[in-house]
């Protein structure tokens, strides 16, 4: 019963969650150990971000510690977190604004290894604020009075573009934040029915290739080299489990590694798990997957977040970090 | 007659798709976003010849069909129940009404939270939405048994069952057909929803990675076989209620399709 209790707690508060949008397919297998291997469930957006995992997979990181994957495709935040918390996923992913809203709303979860972070690169990033090739606007403090699509509204996204429109010296309250899926983006802002974008990749790409322009990097406007999504678990699954734990990170910190070193590789195994088209795919930044969280960048999220009243109240990193 | 019904359904058909394939070409929405139909063709052979397209297929009709199954038996078996006990309709009216418009989508975060992203998170929606179209038809076609043929009935001393199966069946029949016709409708809608949304393995959760990947062809190739599906089903249903009403004056005094 507690258990149901805490993870409606979680669907209330994080009906709209991870920064990354959208679903796909995969499979589904209870967590059980069978000849020493431990079969772990891991709810994931199949998107590039989570390459690394699938790359770790094939190349037997997670095998030779004893684990093996099997992925849960779900759509966002809004799956992932109460399935975590509910035990039907031993691992998700999450963005980091996600996680440290739960984690402020009591919502038992424990970041466990890195995710993805930030190039750090303005202008090479694989998230930006983008806008149409013939637009007027030139940098984000031009958005004041303007229509700004993000996929969440209260949420990374939020924080990073409100970052991004005070640093160029705006108000950010004036900009009108709406809410869009990425893979919706780029025929909005091409209709002019949105004078900008938030979008990662590779809805970024399409919007390049049509000709948009980007005006500014906004998780790099937040700190550089931010940890922008975590692999997390719930608090109980680590308390009872710290073995599969332990393992997991030393296993993903491997594959993050290995991803970093190989981008073909890397955008081989994204053919495998969804759809990207060839053309687009060759062109698409890919983040960086740094093997620690950098935990710096993060507190400056943690503050952006507080003063723009996203937590209920400061979430605590100690507890929630690995 | 249904030889020109039919020629006339495909002209229609052909039509549509030819206008599918002019509007995108003659520029008046984006082609990138909206492929023609020549495009989406494209794309659909493609899928075609991909295996795990067929197994999603097959994952879709899986949940489509057990939680038709489900939500129809359920929905004879509790209608037929409260209609024969007329404390529990009564005592079940309100809670019914208040129950029966709740979005079955909205269920979501509750069938996550429960199954995660299984199967049965995409029969708890689906059984949801189907159940009441059943239900409710069930419910109306017993309140139009005849209460002379009741009262014969009962006065030749039929019992319950034998009065079931002789007096309310037969007149609660033609409304229950209705109901599982728009079941399957509605249960094709929602499990292709629910692995939209949720993420659970199926045609849905195949558009949506098509969705996220920008691959748009194939996403439209999908969403015309999830159209097609719905039309196969609808054809389906209509046939299975001809026969199994083959006695029924509505389906004997029946001209047109």
């Amino acid at each position: 019963m507690r258990r149901l209790f805490v993870g409606l707690t979680a669907v209330s508060v994080l009906t709209a969650a991870t920064a990354c949008g959208s679903s796909g397919s995969g499979g589904s297998d209870d967590a059980g150990s069978s000849g020493g291997t431990t079969t772990v469930e891991v709810g994931i957006i199949p998107i590039v971000d989570v390459a690394p995992l699938y790359l770790g997979q094939k190349k037997g990181f997670f095998e030779e510690r004893g684990l093996k994957l099997s992925f849960s495709s779900a759509q966002g935040g809004a799956a992932i977190v109460p399935g975590v918390v509910s035990g039907q996923f031993e691992f998700g992913f999450s963005n980091m604004t996600s996680l440290m809203i739960a984690q402020s709303s009591d919502v038992p979860v424990k970041a466990v290894a890195n995710g993805i972070a930030s190039t750090g690169e303005v202008g090479e990033d694989f998230e930006a604020l983008t806008v149409k090739g013939d637009s007027p606007v030139k940098s984000a403090k031009d958005l004041e009075g303007k229509k700004v699509a993000i996929n969440t509204l209260k949420n990374i996204n939020e924080t990073a573009v409100r970052a991004s429109v005070r640093k160029a010296g705006g108000d950010p309250d004036e900009v009108e934040l709406v809410e869009l899926a990425f893979d919706q983006m780029p025929a909005a802002l091409d209709a002019g029915r949105i004078d900008a974008a938030m979008v990662v990749e590779p809805a970024l790409a399409t919007i390049k290739n049509q000709g948009g322009r980007e005006i500014a990097s906004p998780m790099v406007d937040i700190a550089p080299g931010l940890t922008v999504a975590m692999y997390f678990t719930s608090t109980r699954y680590a308390q009872e489990n710290p073995e599969v734990v332990k393992k997991f990170q030393e296993a993903t910190a491997e594959s993050l590694a290995y991803a970093d070193a190989h981008p073909d590789e890397v955008r081989e195994i994204v053919t495998t798990y969804t759809k990207i088209p060839a053309d687009v795919l060759a062109k698409v930044t890919l983040p960086k997957w740094p093997a620690e969280p950098n935990r710096a960048a993060i507190e400056e999220l943690a503050r952006l977040g507080e003063a723009d009243g996203l937590f209920k109240r400061t979430p605590d990193l100690d507890k929630l970090l690995p | 007659m249904r030889g020109a019904n039919a020629a006339l359904g495909a002209a229609g058909l052909a039509a549509f798709l030819a206008l599918g394939e002019a509007v995108p070409r003659l520029g008046l929405v984006e082609r990138e976003y909206f492929p023609p139909t020549s495009r989406i063709a494209g794309a659909l052979g493609t899928e075609v010849a991909d295996g795990a397209f067929w197994t999603a297929l097959g994952d879709t009709l899986t949940g489509w069909a057990l939680g038709l199954a489900l939500a129809v038996g359920a929905g004879i078996v509790v209608g037929v129940l409260l209609c024969v006990v007329p404390y529990l309709r009564a005592a079940t009216a309100s809670t019914i009404e208040f129950l029966r418009p709740i979005p079955s989508v909205a269920l979501i975060p509750l069938a996550v939270l429960l199954y995660g992203t299984e199967l049965k998170s995409v029969l708890l929606l689906v059984v949801y939405a189907s159940f009441w179209q059943v239900l409710i038809q069930v419910l109306y076609g017993v309140q139009d048994v005849d209460p002379v043929a009741e009262e014969t009935a009962r006065s030749y001393g039929l019992g319950t069952w034998a009065r079931v199966r002789h007096v309310l069946w037969p007149t609660a029949l033609p409304y229950v057909m209705t109901g599982v016709r728009l079941a399957a409708a509605v249960a094709l809608i929602l499990a292709i929803t629910a692995e939209l949304v949720i993420g659970a393995p199926g045609l849905g959760a195949r558009i949506a990675v098509a969705q996220t990947s920008q691959a748009v062809p194939e996403m439209y190739a999908l969403i015309v076989v999830a159209g097609l599906l719905g039309l196969l089903i609808n054809v389906g249903a209509r046939s299975v209620e001809r026969r199994a009403l083959a006695w029924h004056q509505s389906v004997r005094g029946e001209v047109t399709v």
